[in-house]
């Protein structure tokens, strides 16, 4: 998963002749699928500027995944489903990150360092991002070079230890389109070579014709090319005390998957200090060229029944309110729901063998500048 | 097919960042400065619901480089 570690360039830009010069906060999230998983999350994060020309931002947390996990699909009942394993998974994920910023003028320079440890997963990441304000910072320029390198184990397979290495190229440009509206559009391209196979992952299928299934084990390519295009808007409606905020991201890579997420919201103003935001995200995707919820005859080499690289969309509706106490204490409280389904996909062609995912989330933060 | 709509992506980037965009002074920037108008949420909330879609799509990313991966089973 790619963290999200760029700060809001024009908020940094806006805020630095202010007198604000950091913000420390602690958020717990709370994750629950129906019949699925259950995570808890607290991350505890901060940021702050030092001799004007130095930001450093940070933050930890850590996963607590407790439930059952989708590990096979078996067409055993005459169509194939996922089956999920009566046993309870317990996993634990810790993870941080740092970036330090330097400013130069209209140009600032960031090094960052990110990692992630489980029992069965290790990343290191590292980033190079520059950015540049042009025409009296109307127009942000960045761009930005990334490496991680991955370990992959597993917990039923003591022996498995594989690599998976990923360059990251990013490109985007921020601009203000008036006092009250401000865009920004960037292209992460990404270059991955190694394992990518799920070690619990299993496709069982049953032949009309043949008295013993195939069991077969998740094979996906050793490389993963990825495209990701994000554009996000902002703009502000002062006589509706409001805020439109519209982000629309094209995923695409070459195992075949094409993906659309939009996410919409309006931040309305309730008086000085409180403030609520509705939002709508809308994802669709379509399945990689290898997936198959059964085992196709002959066996391919590459083939995963992995529902998540089915052909699918998701719609999760979401409401978050905000309060702005005395002292630069800011509380807030969101709540979400998400279903995923193959009837949602855009267009239809939903995979047949996708089960429907439902799952609530809420999400609670406390933070406070100075 | 590929390098056009990659060439799409950066026209339609150049094309922003190049006009149609009224002037901006610096005093005009109030707005702007709005925690609502910034770009990305706060850390903490961005990491948690990044992590959370990303675990069960297979889309993910596209705001910024070296955030490394997860199991995310």
């Amino acid at each position: 998963m790619q963290a999200a570690l760029a700060l809001p360039i024009l908020a940094v830009c806006a805020k630095a002749g202010a007198a604000e010069v950091g913000e420390i906060g602690i958020s717990t999230l709370g994750y629950k699928e129906r019949g699925l998983m259950r995570v808890i999350e607290p991350v505890l994060w901060g940021r702050a500027q030092i001799a004007e020309v130095w930001e450093v931002q940070a933050s930890a947390a850590v996963d607590i995944i407790t439930g059952a996990s989708p590990e096979l699909v078996t067409n055993v009942s005459g169509r194939p489903v996922q089956s999920i394993t009566g046993a309870s998974v317990v996993d634990h994920r810790t993870t941080g990150d740092i970036k330090v910023t330097r400013r130069f003028g209209d140009l600032a320079l960031s090094a960052s360092h990110a990692q992630s440890n489980e029992e069965d997963y290790h990343s290191k990441a590292y980033g190079l991002e520059g950015r540049v304000d042009l025409d009296r910072k109307r127009t942000t320029l960045t761009a930005g070079l990334g490496h991680s390198d991955d370990h992959v184990g597993s917990s039923i397979d003591p022996t498995l230890d594989a690599a998976r290495r990923t360059n990251e190229y990013l490109f985007g440009v921020t601009q203000v389109l008036s006092p009250l509206a401000v865009v920004q559009s960037s292209l992460a391209v990404s270059r991955g070579k190694g394992w990518y196979n799920d070690p619990y992952k299993l496709t069982l299928t049953f032949y009309p014709d043949q008295a013993i299934p195939v069991l077969a084990g998740d094979r996906r390519p050793d490389h993963r090319d990825t495209v990701s295009w994000l554009t996000r808007l902002r703009r502000h409606f002062p006589q509706a005390n409001g805020t439109l905020q519209a982000d629309y991201r094209y995923f695409r890579d070459d195992w075949g998957i094409r993906a659309h997420t939009l996410e919409v919201a309006w931040q309305q103003d309730v008086g000085e200090r409180f403030a609520v935001r509705p939002a709508l995200r809308y994802y669709t995707q379509g399945a990689a060229d290898f997936y198959s919820p059964v085992v196709p005859r002959p066996q391919p080499e590459i083939l995963s029944s992995d529902q998540r690289l089915g052909a699918f969309g998701g719609l999760s509706p979401s409401l978050r309110v905000t309060a702005r106490l005395e002292g630069g204490l800011v509380v807030e409280a969101t709540a979400g729901y998400v279903v995923d389904s193959r009837s949602l996909r855009l267009g239809g062609g939903g995979s047949e063998a996708f089960e429907t995912l439902r799952a609530a989330y809420g999400l609670v933060s406390v933070s406070h500048t100075f | 097919m590929t390098r056009m709509r990659m060439a799409i992506a950066l026209a339609a980037m150049a094309a922003a960042a190049a006009g149609g965009c009224a002037p901006v002074a610096p005093y005009q920037r109030g707005y702007l400065a709005r925690p609502d108008m910034a770009l990305e949420e706060s850390a903490g909330t961005a990491k948690a619901l990044e992590k959370t879609f990303a675990a069960k799509e297979a889309a993910s990313g596209g705001g910024s480089v070296g955030g490394g991966g997860c199991g995310c089973n």
